[in-house]
């Protein structure tokens, strides 16, 4: 098969209106559009079934009718560029973003990309967390310019939507119940064992967390974190960094 | 803030973190916990093993099913039968 006969026949794969590669036989007659529809819908509902199992509570928000619609949607206008699924649908989030007919979800997009990160740490390196006994044994002195490394698997996300909060209930993981109080939620997602782990962070810490896992010295990720909330609380953050195995050495 | 006390400070706070680690996370997954012994009968949200999930417990106060109620709040809340627990009984 020539190269162009194979992006035309790539091309009118997920797209219905680009018409059957020219030159293809089919086993059962000279027409081969119709061995060619079910091939087309083979790799549609494939792909739209990888969608479905990466982002579960997204489907469970928007149901399985219209989460399979705007899934197809878009297989068809961002198809696979690696042959491996585990990372399809990356920028699924954005895509739902500008997707019009979800655009009244307004949390729906930072839900996918909680559930986005949940994928990227369970696919992430197994690494053991940081060991606090290595923390309790640093001189004062050398603490302020401690740098962190952080886990393969974390992510820190920020949402002025509850996300967490709708992501859990959605997922089977808390009650489904009214959302009384709509405020802004961060996330750490880690897995630092054999369990993907979805926590809430306090004021500050996702700003903390984010500035330590770019490098910044812990007095520097204090002051970031401060700024970013009066209310930030350093001992409470760091026990629960340490808790939630999100950094695996220090520098 | 000057090094010295920023210094102080940072030590005062890893101190305290590391004597904090094995008590429950401020980096919560719930805003409730699971409260034993304190739901009424069939007011249960789910249990451990006695009987299949929520509404089936059919005693009052049983210590083994639980109730979902704000985190923190568990241990507080009395009962004819005594205090909520953290794990059933």
């Amino acid at each position: 098969m020539s190269l162009g006969t194979q992006r035309q026949f790539a091309a009118a794969l997920t797209d219905p209106a680009v018409p059957v590669p020219q030159g293809l036989t089919a086993w059962n007659g000279p027409q081969p559009q119709r061995r060619f529809a079910v091939y087309r819908n083979n790799v549609v509902s494939g792909l739209t079934g990888a969608i479905a199992s990466r982002f579960p509570a997204a489907e469970t928000i928007v149901g399985e009718a219209f989460f399979s619609a705007m899934a197809a949607e878009f297989v068809r206008l961002h198809p696979p560029h690696s042959p491996l699924l585990l990372t399809y649908g990356d920028d699924f989030a954005d895509f739902t973003e500008r997707f019009e007919p979800a655009r009244s979800i307004a949390y729906l997009p930072d839900v996918i990309r909680l559930e986005a990160a949940r994928g990227k740490a369970y696919h992430a390196a197994d690494a053991a967390p940081l060991d606090p006994a290595v923390l309790a044994v640093l001189s004062p002195e050398r603490l302020a310019d401690v740098v962190f490394v952080p886990h393969p698997s974390l992510s820190v996300l920020r949402s002025p939507h509850p996300i967490v909060t709708i992501w859990a209930m959605n997922a089977g993981e808390a009650e489904l119940r009214p959302i009384e109080a709509w405020v802004s939620e961060d996330a750490i997602v880690v897995r630092p064992h054999m369990t993907v782990e979805v926590r809430r962070l306090p004021p500050g810490g996702a700003a903390f967390l984010q500035a330590l896992a770019e490098g910044k010295r812990l007095a520097a990720a204090v002051d970031i974190a401060s700024e970013d909330a009066s209310a930030f609380d350093l001992s409470a953050n760091l026990a629960g960094a340490l808790q939630t195995g999100a950094f695996v050495a220090i520098r | 803030m000057k090094n010295s006390i920023a210094t102080l400070a940072l030590a005062g706070s890893l101190a305290s973190a590391l004597a904090t680690i094995a008590a429950p996370s401020a980096f919560a997954a719930e805003n409730t916990e699971k409260c034993y012994g304190v739901a009424m009968k069939g007011q249960n949200d789910c249990a451990a093993g006695k009987h299949d999930c929520a509404g089936k417990s059919t005693m009052d106060f049983d210590k083994g099913s639980f109730k979902l109620v704000p985190a923190g709040t568990c241990t507080s809340m009395k009962t004819p039968e005594g205090h909520g627990m953290l794990m059933p009984a």
